[in-house]
């Protein structure tokens, strides 16, 4: 199973700290999504996983071994976007996969060039250079760079940025088709709220270099119930219900492991309230917006 | 082939086609040509008459291979000029337009050292320098061949292996320069500053004021690719003329310094090149 580690990691570049003691652990497959503002560190956290920067502080590990001691056994099975990538202006997009291939020591070239350029649909790009491409185009073929060899790790930092909606969309649906295979560690650093939600199972959100906010992603356990009155006087077990909050008609619940939707409405009705609809929700704007305000 | 030669032959295949397909490329592949297409005009047009060069030197008595040497002496002090421009369109930008260009973000990110990066793309960059002056230098035998009927010189042979060595220390010069600088303009400027103005004014001052020529220059350690012709120095302050070649002392003085250059010049990128971070 594939795993990273950031272990204390703090990072400055001279008198800026980007990033301060930051630690996290992901030990199995799933995406992870690192939500936060321009400037928040967020890069910086992937830049270190990928021995573009080194910590100042710290240590980051990729299956247990050290990025900046052993940069080349460490991004062996690594797939990554940084940033806005850019490419050999004068080489065209078959050579610069085929470049990488030949790095990642993948045998077959042609049906791996095929299978990343049908993914990332640039397939019928792959003879111009990368120097006449649009900059949605650079990132698309920035991703099938990304996904060369099959890794068991994926680095992406902003992979929609500068596409179309459907661009947009296309590489979400990569995103969580290779997510749903549950063989892979996703890192998708993202300042969209609703792709991080979309796609990932996990959100960290970073501000100001720290990490301000770190759960799973799970809609199931969060539920908006809207009420045909307010409630009044109600009250949940904490068997049932590890937080609740009631605002007018609406009441938000956090369910405990194993507690059904129906046991909740149930519960409601026997209280002397009217259930209008259940809908699962998530916190992760608010927290996000308090966190970074 | 092992896993690191496998990498460093692709990485190396694949910066030699980026560099001989840019704009770079072709333009001092047009210079090179221009200037060899000049060089074979005043040749030909002046092979018995080069009374503006060396007044006292009557071209018409020299033998063949002597009046050949003579010319050849005139072909190397221009091509040095050739590798020296190369490699600031190839070298100087090599390190910098990685962090300039963001092409940093890609290859850093791939299971490769950098170490092998660096000297793959200084072995590209000495190739594409190679190829450039290669074209100069077919011209000139062609040239030589057909103007002066004997085949070509020993001296001939000497100059292209010494050329050859100063494209190495040249290039692995720019390479140094451009692992200072994250901008490209700045590296191209430090080069040509440092090798046409300091260079330049640190020999006329100790010309000078010492009377002796620093051999420890590069630019003076290229020297050699004319000299091993005939021996003639055109310094305005130390002149100095003779129409047999230098000697195999001066030979390996020369290449000790091209050598070390290079060396030392490749250490420091490789040190600067592996700590580079891009913000």
């Amino acid at each position: 199973m594939p795993s990273i580690c950031l272990n204390g990691i703090t990072k400055r570049f001279g008198n800026v700290t980007a990033l301060d003691t930051v630690s996290f652990t992901i030990d199995g497959p799933g995406c992870v999504g690192i939500l936060g503002p321009n400037g928040a560190g967020k890069t910086t956290m992937l830049k270190i996983l990928t021995n573009i920067v080194k910590p100042s502080k710290g240590v980051a590990t990729l299956d247990g071994i050290t990025v900046s001691e052993y940069p080349e056994r460490a991004l062996a099975r690594v797939g990554a976007l940084v940033e806005q990538p850019e490419f050999y202006p004068y080489l065209t997009a078959r050579e610069i996969l085929s470049f990488v291939i030949k790095i990642k020591m993948v045998k077959e070239e042609k049906e791996e060039i095929k299978r990343v350029s049908e993914l990332t649909s640039i397939e019928g790009y792959l003879d111009r250079k990368a120097g006449e491409f649009s900059r949605g185009m650079k990132q698309r073929l920035g991703l099938a760079v990304a996904l060369v060899g099959d890794p068991d790790i994926i680095i992406l930092d902003e992979p929609t940025f500068g596409l179309d909606p459907s661009g947009m969309k296309r590489i979400r649906d990569i995103i969580k088709e290779i997510n749903a295979r549950k063989n892979k560690i996703i890192i998708l650093s993202t300042h969209l709220i609703y792709e991080a939600q979309e796609v990932c199972d996990r959100i960290i959100i970073v501000n100001n270099g720290k990490i301000g906010y770190d759960l799973n992603n799970d809609f199931a356990h969060h539920l908006k119930i809207e009420l045909e009155l307010p409630g009044k006087n109600l009250d949940f077990p904490k068997e049932m219900v590890s937080q609740w909050k009631a605002e007018g008609n609406l009441i938000y619940v956090q369910k405990v492991d194993g507690t059904r939707n129906s046991e909740i409405i149930e519960h409601c009705r026997k209280n002397g309230l009217e259930v209008k609809w259940v809908t699962p929700y998530n916190d992760i704007e608010s927290t996000y917006v308090s966190l970074t305000k | 082939m092992n896993a690191g030669m496998t990498k460093f032959a692709a990485s190396t295949s694949y910066y030699f086609r980026n560099y001989y397909r840019s704009r770079s490329f072709y333009l001092m592949l047009a210079m090179s040509l221009l200037v060899s297409g000049l060089m074979t005009f005043f040749t030909i047009r002046y092979v018995n008459s080069l009374t503006g060069f060396l007044p006292s030197l009557n071209l018409a008595s020299l033998s063949m291979p002597t009046k050949e040497s003579v010319f050849g002496f005139l072909w190397s002090y221009v091509l040095l000029y050739l590798p020296v421009f190369s490699s600031v369109f190839f070298g100087s930008s090599a390190i910098s337009s990685e962090i300039e260009n963001r092409t940093a973000f890609h290859i850093f990110s791939l299971p490769i050292s950098r170490s092998s990066l660096l000297i793959s793309k200084y072995l590209a960059a000495v190739m594409v320098t190679v190829v450039i002056s290669m074209i100069y230098i077919l011209i000139q035998a062609a040239t030589f061949i057909y103007v002066f009927q004997i085949p070509l010189i020993s001296g001939f042979f000497y100059s292209l292996a010494l050329l050859i060595i100063f494209i190495f220390s040249m290039t692995a010069f720019t390479f140094m320069l451009s692992s200072i600088f994250n901008k490209n303009t700045y590296a191209y400027i430090s080069v040509f500053l440092i090798y046409f103005l300091i260079f330049t004014a640190y020999q006329f001052i100790a010309e000078l004021l010492y009377k002796t020529t620093p051999f420890y220059l590069l630019d003076n350690a290229a020297g050699i690719i004319e000299k091993v012709y005939v021996n003639i120095s055109l310094s305005p302050f130390n002149f100095t003329f003779s129409l047999n070649p230098v000697g195999f002392g001066e030979i390996t003085q020369s290449v000790l310094v091209m050598a070390i250059y290079a060396i030392v010049s490749i250490a420091v990128s490789l040190i600067i090149f592996e700590r580079k971070e891009v913000k």
